[in-house]
């Protein structure tokens, strides 16, 4: 799993993620805003020991307090470990704005360094701990596909594209997230997602799922050998693709062929 | 010359020839609508053909098997054979693919064909005496058609079918007395058991399609000793069929339709995805799924099943479970009402008669609001089977969206079936030939049920048709005792040719028609309707979203190689 994580395949979550950030009044045009697919483990930033301080007074501590105690706007930081601090980041998820929808994977809004650099310095707060940023890659996609259909598809629906959870929330769609998002999303648990610990989904059982996660973003058309998927939503897409499509064209057939015998 | 031989052979054994000579001499009445039944037909035909296919390579057991195929995320995998044949045709059978989507796209609009050719039955009054029996036929059909859908959707043995099936299962425990031996029967046991796929597979290619043969000859041998019935119009009569012959007009339109019918279900076989069971994975009690929703055309019962709230009661001692009012209750009561229409609406009316005219749908006011209610209600918990992918798409969250729903179904049928009431009434008063052609005055009757005393049994005397050629020019034909007249011009719009008419012959009551046989007319322009619009501009739109999808591509595979 080395590539690229595919374009984004949804083009309106593109535009609510420029427009969230046009209304937050950031620059469009900040730091590539690529997602960070790199697992290095955090080696010190290069722009100096003060940067991680300086972007968490800026951005964090308004909501979580200085030293990540919390505060009423958001959660103790203390004990959340890496590997929350780097998904939430790298997903867009935070900094949390008022207008923004939480919750939702959107392009992030620190590069690569300054997101390491905010990790290595929530990291230090006392007491510390929490998972670390997992190393993802190389797994096998057929372990992979039990796995996932095993823990993963009652929420991300066994296509990938979310779905509605009893509650009304929604799990989102995993087309967005790079293996190593996989690996901190199943080791963190996200929201009202439930955390798998090694004793669970050892590390290479993180391998397989996120390879197969990978087989269920590729868009090329070897998973969907089908034809036009719609959306992978099933049975009730087709139906209205057989509505819509095949018995209408048939219904126009035979007004035609009827007003031809007049 | 051999041939003509073995026909002549045949012909003083079988009199074929005069036989042959009937059967081509048929008519058939010319309405575009009488050509649904036949749609059904031609889908049927494409399931028996791919279907045949289809079991050359389905192995029907639920028994460990270890996949072994170019799907790699599976390869060597253990999973029931009948997930693994299906993965199989799916990627390592030659036309597999091809032929299983097409198989299950003409399932769909095989279903949808026989409902559209319902509808136009019940609305035109068709079921009526003497064709009683045959209605009683066709719902028989639709209700295999419904259950053999149900067993093909549940064979491959995917986590979608299963999750299906056990719902299904407990839906039929959940009959009083009877049900756990219905289920072991179905079933062959405990759901779930080895037991159910084959028998689901003996019950789907041979049991309810061999059924089907049968019915759709009794159906059709009906319509032949019957006679088709045919629309109101010039020269039609309750004792003849006016139309075009079976050889060549009527053998030309069924082959071109056929191909039609092929065609779709071909291109959608091959270009759009179904079904695709090799993301959903093999089914296992313990998985789950979402979105999981049943075909559309068992939809409705999964949608009772959410909106209907958990109500459990005794009846003489026996628990009925919750799930017995809305799933079993709903299909029994719609199809015991299908079945008994024909009685149900001459006890009402009181009409005995025989017909071999149709109605318009605005003759029978009541009925079309029956049909209205029927349709809106089915709709609402169609839409209810995806209450999930809604709740997704417009982010209203579920249990509002239910709650919604839940309204929707109790209110929404009872107000366009009184729309529909009163719109028929409507059309019934004046002389519109459509809803954009309906007058205040019209509306007005409508609503106020003026015309409802205008008994069809005082015909008067004399009286003109009017009616649009299909260039739309208008003309008129006045109807004395013995004796027909045609206007001899043709009018530009409505209005002139009814002033025409009422000036040549004043206070004759004017009936507007059906353009009748026989008059030369030039060849009628196709300006395209508003169906073909539609048409027109959703293969627009269709072709614009995929062109978007491919351009969004090449840029990720351009960024893969940097
Ligand atoms: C506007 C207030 C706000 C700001 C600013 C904000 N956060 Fe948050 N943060 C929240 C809230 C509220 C939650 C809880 C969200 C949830 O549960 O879905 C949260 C959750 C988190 C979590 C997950 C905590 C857990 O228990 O799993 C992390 C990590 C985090 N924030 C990091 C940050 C960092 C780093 C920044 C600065 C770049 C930041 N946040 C800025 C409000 C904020
Ligand atoms: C109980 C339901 C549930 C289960 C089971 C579950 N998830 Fe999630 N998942 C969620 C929810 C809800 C979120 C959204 C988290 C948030 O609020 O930020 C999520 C988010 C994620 C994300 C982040 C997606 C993005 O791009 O923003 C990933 C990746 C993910 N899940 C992977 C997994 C994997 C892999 C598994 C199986 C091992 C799994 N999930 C099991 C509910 C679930
Ligand atoms: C009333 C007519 C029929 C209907 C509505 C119907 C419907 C279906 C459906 C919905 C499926 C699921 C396909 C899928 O996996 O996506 C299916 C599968 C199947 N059908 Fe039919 N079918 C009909 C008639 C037949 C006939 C006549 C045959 C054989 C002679 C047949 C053979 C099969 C076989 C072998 C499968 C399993 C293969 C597979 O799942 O891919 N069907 N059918």
């Amino acid at each position: 799993m080395t590539d690229q994580p595919s374009a984004p395949r949804r083009g309106h979550r593109m535009l609510a993620a420029a427009a969230g950030l046009g209304v937050l009044g950031l620059p469009l045009a900040a730091p590539a805003p690529s997602p960070s697919p790199s697992a290095s483990p955090l080696p010190a930033p290069p722009t100096g020991p003060d940067r991680g301080t300086v972007l968490y007074q800026q951005s964090c501590a308004s909501c979580h307090g200085q030293r990540g105690e919390g505060t009423q706007r958001g959660p103790s930081l203390a004990d959340v470990g890496p590997a929350s601090v780097d998904f939430q980041l790298s997903t867009g998820r935070m900094p949390l704005s008022k207008e923004g929808k939480p919750n939702v994977h959107q392009d992030a809004v620190f590069s690569e360094s300054d997101i390491r650099a905010l990790v290595q310095h929530v990291a230090s707060f006392p007491p510390g701990g929490g998972p670390p940023i997992p190393v993802v890659g190389g797994g096998s996609t057929p372990s992979g596909r039990e796995l996932y259909l095993t823990y993963c598809s009652a929420c991300h629906s066994a296509a990938g594209v979310g779905a509605t959870l009893n509650n009304g929330r929604i799990a989102p769609s995993l087309f967005e997230a790079t293996p190593t998002q996989i690996g901190e999303a199943v080791r963190v648990g996200p929201g009202l997602m439930p955390a798998f610990p090694p004793d669970v989904l050892s590390d290479e059982e993180v391998d397989d799922v996120a390879a197969y996660v990978g087989v269920l973003q590729d868009d090329r058309g070897e998973l969907d050998r089908g034809g036009w998927p719609l959306g992978r939503l099933g049975p009730f897409t087709e139906g209205v693709v057989a509505w819509v499509f095949g018995l209408t064209i048939v219904l126009l057939l035979a007004r035609r062929l009827g007003s031809r015998a007049r | 010359m051999i041939t003509r031989r073995i026909y002549r052979a045949l012909d003083a054994r079988l009199g074929t020839t005069s036989i042959g000579r009937t059967a081509l001499a048929k008519v058939f009445p010319d309405h575009w609508t009488f050509m649904f039944g036949e749609i059904a037909l031609y889908a049927f035909m494409a399931l028996l053909l791919t279907g045949t296919y289809l079991t050359l390579f389905f192995e029907p057991s639920t028994s460990e098997t270890v996949y072994d195929g170019a799907y790699q995320p599976l390869d060597g995998s253990k999973v029931s054979s009948a997930f693994a044949s299906t993965v199989a045709l799916s990627f390592d059978v030659r036309a597999g693919l091809l032929i299983r989507q097409a198989h299950h796209w003409a399932a769909l609009l095989f279903v949808a064909a026989i409902v559209v050719h319902m509808l136009r039955v019940f609305f035109t009054g068709a079921f009526r005496r003497p064709r009683e029996l045959n209605w009683v036929v066709g719902v028989t059909m639709l209700a295999l058609a419904l259950l053999n859908g149900f067993t093909g959707y549940s064979m491959p043995d995917d986590l979608l079918s299963g999750t299906g099936l056990r719902i299904i299962y407990s839906t039929v425990l959940s009959i009083p007395v009877v049900g756990s031996w219905i289920a072991t029967l179905a079933f062959g046991g405990e759901f779930p058991t080895p037991e159910t796929t084959p028998r689901l597979y003996i019950s789907h290619v041979l049991i309810v399609p061999g059924i089907f043969l049968a019915l759709i000859s009794v159906h059709l041998l009906m319509i032949i000793r019957q006679k088709h019935s045919q629309f109101p119009g010039p020269g039609r009569r309750e004792h003849n069929v006016v139309g075009s012959r079976l050889w060549p007009a009527y053998a030309v339109r069924s082959v071109s339709l056929l191909t039609g019918v092929f065609a779709v279900v071909f291109a959608l076989g091959g270009l759009v995805q179904i079904n695709p069971v090799w993301i959903y994975g093999p089914f296992h009690p313990a998985k789950a799924t979402s979105p999981a929703q049943p075909d559309w055309y068992v939809a409705w019962g999964d949608g009772a099943l959410r909106l209907f709230p958990p109500i459990e009661f005794h009846v003489f001692g026996h628990l009925v479970p919750a799930p017995f009012l809305p799933a079993v209750g709903v299909g029994t009561v719609t199809f015991l009402l299908l079945y008994a229409w024909p009685w149900l609406e001459r006890w009402r009316t009181g009409d005995k008669a025989s017909h071999q005219i149709l109605q318009r749908p605005r003759e029978s006011p009541g009925r079309v609001a029956v049909g209205a209610y029927a349709l809106t209600f089915f709709a609402v918990l169609l839409v209810t089977a995806a209450d999930d992918i809604i709740a997704r798409l417009t982010r209203i969250p579920v249990t509002g969206l239910l709650r919604t729903l839940q309204i929707l179904v109790l209110v929404l049928p009872f107000v366009v079936a009184a729309v529909a009431f009163f719109t028929a009434r409507a059309l019934r008063a004046g002389t519109a030939t459509s809803l954009g052609e309906l007058t205040r005055e019209d509306l007005h009757a409508g609503l106020s049920g003026r015309s409802i005393d205008r008994r069809p049994d005082d015909e008067p005397e004399e009286r003109i048709r009017l009616w649009r050629n299909p260039d739309d020019t208008w003309r008129w034909r006045w109807y004395g005792p013995g004796e027909e007249l045609s206007s001899n011009e043709a009018f530009l719009d409505r209005q002139e040719a009814l002033d025409a008419a009422k000036t040549a012959f004043p206070g004759v009551r004017v009936e507007q028609d059906e353009p009748p046989e026989g008059v030369v007319l030039p060849p009628p322009q196709h300006k395209p309707g508003p169906a073909t619009k539609a048409a027109a501009a959703l293969v627009w739109v269709a072709m614009a979203v995929l062109g978007r999808r491919a351009d969004r591509r090449t840029p990720s595979r351009s960024e893969a190689s940097e």
